[in-house]
């Protein structure tokens, strides 16, 4: 089975190696044991509430129960820019007309920016080449909004991700080459690299302040403004199909765009209902394709567990868990948990009439959400 | 023998003839178009007349004539409030320091901010020349003769007078500086938008130029090779101006980036250096060619003259510079050394 958990120090060789082979481009999680042992504390201290809420970073493992290892990882920054400057450019428009010379020009112009600060940041994704594929980075990634709905209170109304921009096979960026390499004279692997150990906002600051024309700028760095690495347009694509969308704003050294959503619009927040466990001893046939499975978590803020299972365990006002399931996310018989669909276009999880509804779900469907102001 | 004098409406087909020779510019020089030109000449007249206003503040047009053909050979101006009661464009060329402690780097950005800190300086400008004149001390005159009629008027004048020298333009026409910069904003070449100059005020296309700082390191090579340097043919000017004793400071122009020269105006050297005398006769031709100019607005004369002698108080030239200057025995002169 697989288990969405918090990232507990036992996960620091698993997370070593899943950071060495994941190679260049995954800024947030270097391969620096010292780097990760203290985001791994970081965690603890975050799922223990012994850090300010704002301070919190929630980093989630993806467990394979059978080995114990964890084969995944992904995470949410309470707030971004609390203790250091979060930068970014929005991409806006300037516009010079003048009826007398004929003039209407539109001139695509960078803005340095702070505006994503004190925004949750949904971040550091990361899963094990053996694993994917099978919903499990679904699972890995969606488990994050079933948290961030659960647990409001601690997040901000919106949420956000930065998305990998385009560099090639050598880890070069056009967009940093043509910009931020002039004022930092630096290839930008190294600063990617740099920026991974927590030196990104001492770059930003040797960085243009004033706006930035992209005429100015050649094509190449252009074309990419906006534009995510192919590697991650996947993970684009699930975001979006979540609701999340292109805010305007982008990476100051890549161009890779940020796309945000309000979390009561995200989809699996929208789509999530709960149910009572029913703990069952019959045996059920666990393993059917992503697309007929749901998340389920339990509602526990410091030892929050999500696994899957089929779609078709959902009744009316229960769920029935197998034994090892329940023992899993650590919840009894008559416990409340969440479910919401793995996958989209999938089958969703109704509250009446059977397992494999695809009627729409309405918000009185939902009797036994514990916080109301909502819904 | 030459002589300036403030342009006459008359003047306005030979003025657009000389102006018409002269490539695109943008800047600080005289408009191609005749309706323009017109009403330049016209207000250039009502400022030597004294009756320029607030709202449009006196800017004089100068005119080098070949006295025995009538010929105009070059025009000169001066605007005695740069901008021209509007806003004044120039870039002014700066650095910041790019630091940061935690990573020990620290770097030097040049940065070109928009400014109008030139703004109502005096300025001079609209300086043409036949192109057989540059050079001569024809050219010397028609350019330092402002300078004279600034000492005598010096009451209508800055504390400080600045110039815009052209910068670099290839033999294509092609400005490294507007292709780089300008061009983005506008969507027209460096002669389509001189010609709307021309039309409307340089003010008027200067602000559609971007309102922030630009990096000097986003334009391309040519046009931060072009950063503060003069167009080749404007050379001899900028070297007489550099004697004059104007100096290239951190300003430019925002079309082209030429260099513009600040000066002191109570410090020019024409200034220095030039005397009132009173005008005495001589019948002896011989001796040093100096600039000589006498006359009060409209009536302003400049030209050059040998002088015989030169006391404290009295100067003797020869009797036909006195009618070149329309002037006679006692009258007050300005003489400067060439």
């Amino acid at each position: 089975m697989l288990l969405i958990r918090p990232l507990q120090d036992k996960d620091l060789d698993d997370l070593y190696t899943m950071a060495l082979n994941a190679g260049k481009g995954l800024t947030t999680l270097p391969a620096d044991r010292e780097l990760l042992a203290r985001k791994i504390d970081h965690a603890r201290e975050t799922f223990s509430q012994r850090c300010a809420p704002e301070a919190g970073l929630y980093l989630f493992a993806l467990e394979d129960t059978e080995s114990g290892r964890a084969v995944g990882i992904s995470g949410i920054q309470a707030r971004v820019g609390l203790d250091e400057v979060f930068y970014n450019y929005r991409l806006s428009l300037t516009v010079n007309a003048s009826r007398e010379l004929d003039v209407h020009v539109r001139t695509p112009t960078l803005h340095l920016s702070n505006d994503m600060t004190d925004t949750s940041e949904i971040c550091s994704l990361l899963l094990s080449d053996d694993y994917k594929g099978g919903g499990n980075g679904l699972l890995l990634s969606r488990c994050r909004f079933m948290y961030l709905d659960e647990f409001r209170k601690h997040f901000s109304e919106k949420v956000f991700a930065e998305m990998r921009g385009v560099s090639d096979e050598a880890g070069r960026s056009p967009l940093w080459d043509a910009l931020g390499c002039k004022f930092f004279d630096m290839p930008f692997s190294e600063a990617d690299t740099l920026s991974g150990l927590g030196n990104k906002s001492f770059i930003a600051e040797l960085m243009p302040k004033y706006p930035i024309y992209l005429p100015m700028l050649p094509d190449s760095a252009r074309s990419v403004i906006g534009r995510v690495h192919q590697n991650t347009a996947p993970a684009l694509k699930m975001l979006q199909a979540e609701g999340f969308n292109f805010n305007g704003l982008v990476d100051i050294f890549d161009g890779g765009p940020v796309v945000e959503a309000f979390i009561h619009n995200i989809r699996t927040v929208r789509e999530s209902i709960n149910r009572y466990v029913l703990v069952t001893h019959k045996s059920m046939d666990l393993d059917v394709p992503p697309a007929e499975r749901v998340m389920v978590s339990n509602r526990a803020f410091r030892d929050f567990r999500v696994t899957t299972l089929p779609a078709s365990c959902i009744g009316p006002d229960t769920v029935s868990l197998p034994e090892d399931v329940a023992r899993a996310l650590q919840v009894e018989s008559g416990d409340s948990v969440r479910l919401a669909p793995l996958k989209e276009g999938s089958v969703r999880p109704t509250h009446g009439g059977g397992a494999n509804g695809m009627s729409d779900l309405s918000g009185r469907g939902r009797p036994h959400r514990s916080h109301s102001s909502w819904d | 023998m030459w002589l300036v004098r403030p342009a006459r409406p008359d003047d306005l087909d030979q003025i657009l003839d000389i102006a018409g020779e002269q490539g695109a510019r943008l800047s600080s020089t005289l408009p191609k178009q005749r309706e323009a030109m017109a009403r330049k000449i016209e207000h250039s007249c009502r400022s030597f007349e004294g009756q320029a206003t607030e709202d449009a503040p006196a800017r004089f047009l100068f005119v080098l004539e070949e006295i025995d053909s009538g010929n105009i050979m070059g025009t000169a101006g001066i605007d005695a409030r740069a901008g021209n009661g509007q806003p004044f464009y120039n870039y002014r060329r700066d650095a910041l320091i790019h630091a940061s402690h935690e990573l020990g780097v620290s770097r030097r950005v040049e940065v070109l901010y928009p400014s109008h800190g030139l703004t109502d300086q005096s300025l001079l400008c609209g300086l043409t020349i036949k192109p057989e004149l540059q050079g001569t001390d024809a050219f010397e005159l028609l350019s330092r003769s402002r300078i004279l009629f600034m000492a005598e008027h010096r009451g209508w004048f800055h504390a400080r007078t600045v110039v815009e020298i052209q910068g670099v333009q290839d033999d294509d026409g092609h400005v490294p500086f507007w292709d780089s910069l300008g061009r983005h904003f506008f969507n027209m070449d460096f002669q389509t938008a001189d010609q709307y100059s021309g039309i409307l005020s340089k003010t008027f296309i200067a602000e559609l130029m971007p309102p922030n700082p630009i990096y000097v390191t986003l334009l391309s090579p040519a046009a931060q090779a072009a950063l503060g340097q003069p167009h080749t043919l404007t050379v001899p000017n900028l070297e007489l101006l550099q004697r004059e004793g104007f100096q290239a400071g951190c300003y430019l122009d925002i079309f082209d980036a030429g260099p513009v020269l600040e000066a002191r105006t109570d410090s020019l050297r024409t200034l220095v250096t030039s005397h009132r005398k009173d005008l005495h006769g001589s019948h002896d031709e011989s001796g040093e060619t100096c600039l000589i100019s006498a006359g009060e607005g409209r009536e302003f004369r400049c030209t050059l003259t040998t002088v015989t002698e030169s006391l404290e108080e009295t100067l003797k030239v020869p009797v036909q510079t006195w009618q070149r200057l329309n002037r006679s025995a006692g009258d007050t002169v300005r003489i400067a050394p060439l």
